[in-house]
């Protein structure tokens, strides 16, 4: 095989990882879209919370460390202990739960009834409170993530892949780091679960009858509070597995965050409702940014990733302005 | 004793031993099982209903009619909890309900259907049936999420239950279709086998023959008398075709402008004076 065409399966697999990044994003939003029509801006904070919270516990640090020291005069910074990762993931999993309920409690039951726009100017008010009441309970230095995950290029994949070239075709091997590979296991194995728990299950069909109609919802006996609050923990658990990835890649810090906006071009790919969707609008993205830098990169001189993915996703709006798999939008006139 | 009580209670007899052959319990219209008291339901300055007063009997069906704008809807939203009257008392067996929630209110047992059909249109018939057992499991959260045995358990059971309702209302062959897919009638019937999956003390049916041609019609009417028959369940109709009104009632009330203008059986219904005034308009020299 040439190495040219080598070159191009490397960037191909490369761009389906880091798609599966981006779906884990996605997912996130489109859980909450379905249930309760709300496009949650925060999504984004809610991954970096959830990142910072799990390094803190991981690190044994103090909440509010920085406050308490300028309020009582102290000077505490940790506990002296390391928790267990897996203990870490579970208390961060019981602050995204309390959180969840205090998003129901506070936000969301004033706000029954009301027009989605209102709903998502909360959903920012929400994101910027949580960007800041993160760094005041975790501070706002930038913290790597140890899941004690292997990462770095994997040697196994690169021996076998480099025998497939000629001798001096210059091709050394395929580069695919070891973290993205168990993202992508991690990111299937939370879409079978999640499709499982919301097909066979009472309470996953309850989430798909609020999702259809909230009216008929309540006429079986579902509450739509209880709902919203389990919807909204589900996200949660979504955003802590998508900032613990991410935060594991390129460390916890505000940037974090932004990885939501481009959580944004994979949702009008996909179509907001759509779970499959928002995977496939992933592995599209980020094949594509990945193959467009690859052969048209070079020629515009290159940060082509930058913006690849907004530019398709404006094509998509002009043409197919429901996405690949969202439900469309019939209107009777 | 008349001739025509005797008459009556002969044909009773009858009735009672042939349902007896078929191992069936007797249909009896029984207790109390719901009494609106004095309610009225203002919207702003509009009143939809004005100091109206009914009961809904054990195994009956009740049928609320009236012409349009006449505050029937509004009626069964009351019952079902959409709206809160601001006077008047709703006993529901045998005791007072304070405000509740819709949701509350299924669970308690009354189901409902719609007149502009609300189902969940991208999940399957099946789906949709299961969706109206959603009160009686009672496994929480982590059972689920973990699918442990009692979960899986009740799943199957419910299942069981609600292919038996699918076989009642003969509908296998659409099981696994979406319902935005159905036609009307269908989607009507569907829309009656989630309310029913409920096994629900009063079932509230929000004109449950609109729209259907007359082949549609005359089965939607021997469902609902089978499941009245069948079931013993409790049924509050609302109903703009007279005739199968009259047909399958056993009481109705009739409202006119939020205002009760006659309650009782069809034959006394269709003698009343002011009924037919409504119906027909009045002459005013």
């Amino acid at each position: 095989m040439s190495a040219e065409f080598l070159y191009t399966i490397e960037v191909i697999l490369n761009g389906l990882l880091t798609g599966v990044m981006y779906s884990l994003v996605a997912l996130g939003f489109v859980l909450i879209f379905k249930a309760s029509g709300i496009f949650n801006y925060s999504q984004g904070v809610m991954a970096l919370f959830a990142a910072l919270t799990l390094v803190g516990f991981q690190d044994g640090q103090v909440p509010f460390a920085e406050l308490i020291n300028a309020v009582l005069g102290t000077e505490i910074h940790g506990f002296g202990w390391e928790m267990p990762t897996i203990l870490a993931i579970l208390c961060a999993l019981a602050v995204m739960l309390l959180f969840a309920i205090l998003v129901e409690r506070i936000i969301l039951k004033h706000l029954v009834n009301q027009e989605p726009i209102i709903l998502f100017m909360a959903t920012i008010g929400l994101a910027y409170f949580l960007e800041g009441f993160g760094d005041l309970m975790w501070g706002s230095d930038i913290k790597a993530l140890d899941l004690g995950l292997p990462q770095g290029g994997s040697f196994w994949i690169e021996d076998m892949t480099v025998s497939w070239a000629a001798e001096d075709s210059g091709f050394y091997g395929m580069y695919i780091d070891k973290l993205d590979l168990i993202a992508a296991g991690v990111a299937v194995a939370l879409v079978v679960a999640l499709t499982a728990f919301s097909q066979y299950t009472r309470i996953g069909r309850a989430l798909r009858a609020v999702a259809d109609d909230h009216q008929a919802a309540l006429s079986v006996g579902i509450s739509l509070r209880f709902i919203w609050v389990v919807t909204w923990a589900i996200a949660g658990f979504v955003a802590l597995v998508a900032g613990s990835m991410w935060g594991a890649k390129s460390g916890v810090q505000f940037s974090l965050s932004l990885i939501a906006l481009k959580a944004l071009p994979v949702l009008m790919l996909g179509g907001f409702t759509s779970i499959p969707g928002a995977i496939v609008g992933g592995l599209i993205i980020g094949v594509g940014e990945k193959l467009f830098e690859f052969a048209i990169g070079p020629m515009v001189g290159g940060a082509t990733e930058n913006w690849f993915a907004y530019v398709l996703a404006l094509i998509f709006l002009v043409f197919r302005p429901q996405g690949l798999f969202g439900d469309k939008i019939i209107e009777r006139v | 004793m008349s001739i025509h009580a005797a008459e009556a209670a002969s044909d009773d007899v009858a009735y009672a031993s042939q349902e007896e052959a078929h191992g069936i319990e007797p249909r009896r219209i029984g207790g109390t099982v719901m009494e609106m008291k004095n309610i009225t339901l203002r919207f702003g300055g509009v009143t939809a209903i004005k100091d109206i007063s009914f009961d809904i009997k054990e195994h009956e069906i009740r049928a609320i009619i009236g012409p349009n704008g006449a505050g029937k809807s509004s009626m069964l939203n009351v019952i079902n909890g959409f709206y809160h009257p601001q006077e008047g008392e709703i006993w529901f067996r045998g005791a007072k309900r304070g405000p509740m929630k819709p949701y509350e209110i299924a669970q308690q047992g009354i189901a409902r259907t719609f007149q502009n059909i609300a189902l969940f249109k991208g999940m399957t018939t099946l789906d949709n049936i299961m969706t109206g057992r959603m009160t009686m499991m009672k496994t929480n959260f982590w059972q689920q999420a973990m699918w442990w045995g009692s979960a899986q358990r009740e799943e199957v059971e419910h299942r069981r239950r609600v292919e038996e309702i699918i076989d009642f209302l003969e509908i296998q062959a659409i099981r696994k279709t979406p319902v935005g897919r159905l036609p009307y009638g269908l989607q009507k019937r569907v829309e009656l086998g989630r309310a029913l999956a409920a096994e629900p003390k009063l079932l509230l049916l929000d004109e449950p023959m609109a729209g259907m041609n007359v082949e549609e019609k005359e089965d939607m009417c021997r469902f609902i008398l089978d499941v009245n028959d069948e079931f013993g369940t409790t049924i509050a109709l609302i109903e703009h075709d007279m005739g199968v009104v009259m047909d399958i009632a056993d009481r109705v009330v009739v409202l006119d402008y939020g205002r009760k203008i006659g309650d009782g059986t069809p034959e006394e219904v269709r003698a009343n004076q002011d009924v037919i005034d409504a119906y027909l308009g009045v002459s005013h020299d």
